[in-house]
């Protein structure tokens, strides 16, 4: 093994798909990112949980999307042309996550990636990877697994 | 409890915070704003601290390092006065991504790391021997701080705090700057938590970060340095609420943060169990 692939394995290259939310930029891992559409309507489920805003049909099957913007803890803001549905797999379930848009996908070494501040007893804070400086600005790392709890998971998986 | 009509705005912020520190003590203070009020004040919060049994759970000094270079051995380590004095050194730099600091607290040497400590006397490692004191404002409040705590002072003026979501109101939000991503904290809400107002969040112009700390306090003014004798400090006896809090300086009216311990207390993640900026 050579010198700059010893340096890759130590630390390595990972592509993110970034979003806005509220002004903010926000990142997740391009792995889990099946597909991205643009805003269709979803029909809302009687029962569903608050973070569930409902489901969708795509391609025959059904999708739950979810509140991300209930999920941050941030406040409603209207639909534009903008908005889109990322489609993501986590916790071995495929989901949708609504976003005010969708950016771009950039690389990041696994160095340049800062923890978050581990000081929030919320719930909502834990699902915060990390925070890396991107374009001049703060990219704020999300890990989609730590967005629901287990049961909340599993809930969405019987919906 | 009322005021002349001679009293100044820090004075009163100053009343106001003495007395939310001494809510809980027994003995009312009389109504006047005066330096005998003041000691009177600092007397009874220190006889309260005595009274109160020490809870070792919370006390950080056990945890640090038994050795640390005290105070007098980081003489090169702060330059504060002459930067301090420099007007134009305050001023905002011009927005960039990268906040530069305008102003660098503490210049560290091979020979001296500072480590928040108590000493046997219960005074921090930095007190004992004469030190400096960088003075500033806080919704009208002066607070004092060691300078070798402090590391830049860092202009806000231009630059947006990135915030994440699900953390306690007292973080901000996050600073790009050359040290890295400095994490800011709402001063005000961790000295003044009951008299706190939304309107503090206006006009907040610097930041200081914390030596040794990925975090530092969002103030409104950086004022000035000033020597302190450790006499002249009418120290806190024991710290497990409010351990931020080392003592009260009588002569300048104002408090002494030990924001060493301060940064200590969210590093560690005992700040989680803070309610309005005491420990439980």
């Amino acid at each position: 093994m050579n010198k700059s692939s010893a340096q890759g394995a130590e630390d390595p290259i990972l592509q993110w798909v970034t979003f806005r939310l509220d002004n903010e930029s926000y990142g997740i891992n391009v792995m889990q990112v099946q597909e991205v559409l643009r805003y269709s309507e979803i029909a809302p489920v009687p029962g569903a949980p608050s973070y569930v805003l409902g489901i969708i049909n795509l391609r025959g099957n059904v999708v739950t999307v979810i509140d991300t913007r209930q999920r941050f803890g941030l406040a409603p803001a209207d639909i534009t042309d903008n908005t889109r549905v990322v489609i993501i797999e986590a916790d071995k379930q495929v989901v949708g996550i609504l976003v005010d848009s969708v950016a771009e996908v950039v690389y990041l070494r696994q160095s340049e990636v800062e923890t978050a501040p581990n000081v929030g007893n919320d719930e909502s804070a834990k699902f915060i990877q990390g925070v890396c400086n991107k374009n001049g600005e703060l990219l704020i790392l999300v890990e989609l697994d730590k967005m629901m709890t287990e049961e909340e998971w599993s809930e969405l998986e019987s919906i | 409890m009322s005021a002349p009509a001679t009293t100044t705005v820090p004075q009163l912020a100053l009343q106001s915070y003495l007395d939310s520190l001494l809510q809980d003590a027994s003995l009312e203070l009389a109504a006047s704003v005066s330096l005998d009020e003041f000691e009177a004040a600092v007397r009874e919060e220190q006889a309260r601290d005595a009274s109160t049994a020490p809870q070792p759970l919370l006390t950080l000094a056990p945890e640090m390092p038994p050795e640390v270079e005290s105070a007098n051995e980081l003489p090169e380590a702060v330059a504060p006065m002459a930067l301090l004095e420099l007007p134009e050194a305050l001023e905002p730099a011009p927005p960039a991504p990268i906040v530069e600091p305008i102003v660098d607290l503490y210049k560290p040497s091979s020979a001296a790391t500072f480590e928040p400590a108590l000493a046997e006397d219960g005074r921090p490692q930095w007190a004992q021997e004469p030190f400096e004191c960088l003075l500033f404002d806080v919704a009208g409040l002066t607070l004092a701080v060691p300078l070798v705590c402090l590391g830049s002072i860092y202009p806000l003026e231009g630059h947006d705090l990135t915030p994440l979501f699900g953390q306690p109101d007292w973080f901000l939000g996050i600073l790009p700057c050359q040290a890295g991503n400095l994490k800011v904290l709402d001063t005000a809400r961790w000295v003044m938590p009951d008299r706190y107002r939304d309107d503090f969040r206006q006009g907040l112009q610097f930041v200081i970060s914390v030596q040794g700390y990925e975090w530092g306090l969002a103030v409104h003014q950086v004022s000035r340095s000033i020597r302190l004798d450790p006499n002249e400090i009418k120290w806190r006896s024991q710290r497990s609420q409010r351990p931020w809090l080392a003592g009260t300086v009588i002569e300048h009216m104002c408090a002494l943060l030990d924001v060493s311990a301060l940064a200590e207390l969210i590093t560690s993640g005992a700040a989680k169990r803070l309610v309005n900026g005491q420990v439980h």
